[in-house]
């Protein structure tokens, strides 16, 4: 059987994981000193993806429950991360925890998508009937915490 | 199935239905240029355009004169012209409302999803050991392999075979005489099977056709549909 929230959250999560590695490609570009040429084209693709990312990552990891662990090192490396160029001028510092941080949020989003795959595969082995079956299950007939 | 959204994460109606489907693998792009890259790599039955019916019918015949053989709709957000509905027709692209009731949009998307199941070939086995030549369009394009044959003088019948179907290209003497592919015919399915990059071919020496729907040489048909496909690259790069 196929789980619509489920369906969902991984669309989701994937659009946003999508946009975090297009993100990185750039950053990665804008670190590289044997690459002095960043075009506007560049700058534009790199503008566009932040732009999409400012307007869903709080979205999106409200919808994955991850908001409180993931928002902030979004932010952080979004507000570090303003152009290409600009990110080519970081301080070694700052280039560091923007690493730190893009590295939280892309792992932590990573491990979502894996446990969402996970679920879709379990649920994709019942039908209905075996998926009611068993929140019944565990709702009536769960065994009661024995106190030690 | 591709589907190109420029906002996927909050327009996502249609998304939500198609992902009921299990069967359909779904791939979510945000631009035109990101469309024609996954368009190259040729693993898509259709294509759905998601936006407002100008700007979503202007992506569409863009796509259309690339990939003449695809089946593309729009899905539009706002109200549907006549002259829309004109342009839409004479490209051949299916028009599809973003209707407020879910009923009628699941409807109109299942309908567009079973024509694909109907349009699309399976790529038939059956390679006869006699043929001689056989391969793989992964390892060599169809440009080049005729490139070949027709530098070669060849006469015979080359059979293409992929997920979207099979087509088949005559030549005569090193010149393409005849190419089928559905309901295409002539440069024009020529210039289809060009951008091929999955799939898998024979040859058959010595079978002649007695049609002829292409009269240019092999060299201006080359020239030509290379020039169209660095047009199609050129997209992918904006």
């Amino acid at each position: 059987m196929r789980d619509k929230v489920l369906e969902t959250k991984l669309r989701l999560v994937s659009l946003q994981l999508e946009n975090w590695k297009k993100l990185h490609d750039l950053i990665t570009y804008g670190l590289d000193k044997a690459k002095p040429i960043i075009s506007s084209e560049q700058e534009r693709q790199f503008t566009e993806i932040r732009s999409n990312l400012l307007q869903e990552t709080e979205y999106i990891l409200r919808e994955l429950n991850i908001v409180a662990e993931v928002s902030g090192k979004a932010m952080s490396v979004l507000q570090r991360g303003v152009s290409v160029r600009g990110v080519r001028d970081l301080t070694s510092d700052e280039i560091r925890r923007l690493e730190t941080d893009w590295n939280a949020a892309f792992t932590r989003l990573g491990l979502m998508q894996g446990q969402l795959k996970a679920r879709r595969r379990e649920l994709a082995e019942q039908s209905v009937f075996d998926y009611y079956w068993s929140q019944l299950r565990n709702r009536y007939f769960r065994r009661p915490a024995t106190a030690h | 199935m591709l589907i190109l959204n420029a906002d996927p994460v909050f327009e996502d109606r249609a998304l939500a239905i198609l992902d009921e489907n299990g069967e359909l693998d779904i791939q979510v792009v945000r631009n035109l240029s990101e469309a024609v890259s996954a368009l190259i790599g040729e693993n898509f039955d259709g294509l759905i355009i998601e936006g407002e019916a100008r700007l979503a019918l202007e992506q569409a015949t863009n796509v259309r004169q690339h990939f003449p053989s695809l089946t593309i709709a729009c899905l539009l957000y706002d109200r549907r012209g006549s002259e829309i509905e004109a342009i839409a027709r004479e490209q051949n692209i299916e028009l599809l409302s973003m209707t407020r009731s879910h009923r009628r949009l699941q409807g109109s998307l299942k309908r567009f999803v079973q024509s694909l199941d109907s349009n699309a070939g399976t790529a038939a086995e059956g390679i006869d050991p006699c043929h001689s030549l056989i391969g793989n369009l992964n390892q060599f394009s169809a440009a080049e392999i005729l490139q070949m044959s027709c530098l070669s003088q060849r006469s015979g019948r080359f059979t293409f075979k992929s997920g979207r179907g099979n087509s088949e290209i005559y030549l005569q003497q090193g010149a393409v005489r005849h190419a089928i592919f559905g309901s295409l015919e002539g440069e024009a399915a020529v210039a289809e099977i060009f951008r091929w990059r999955q799939g898998r071919f024979y040859f058959e020496e010595g079978i002649i056709s007695q049609e002829q729907t292409v009269n240019r040489p092999w060299a201006h048909l080359l020239i030509d549909n290379l020039q169209k496909l660095d047009e199609t690259l050129e997209l992918v790069s904006v």
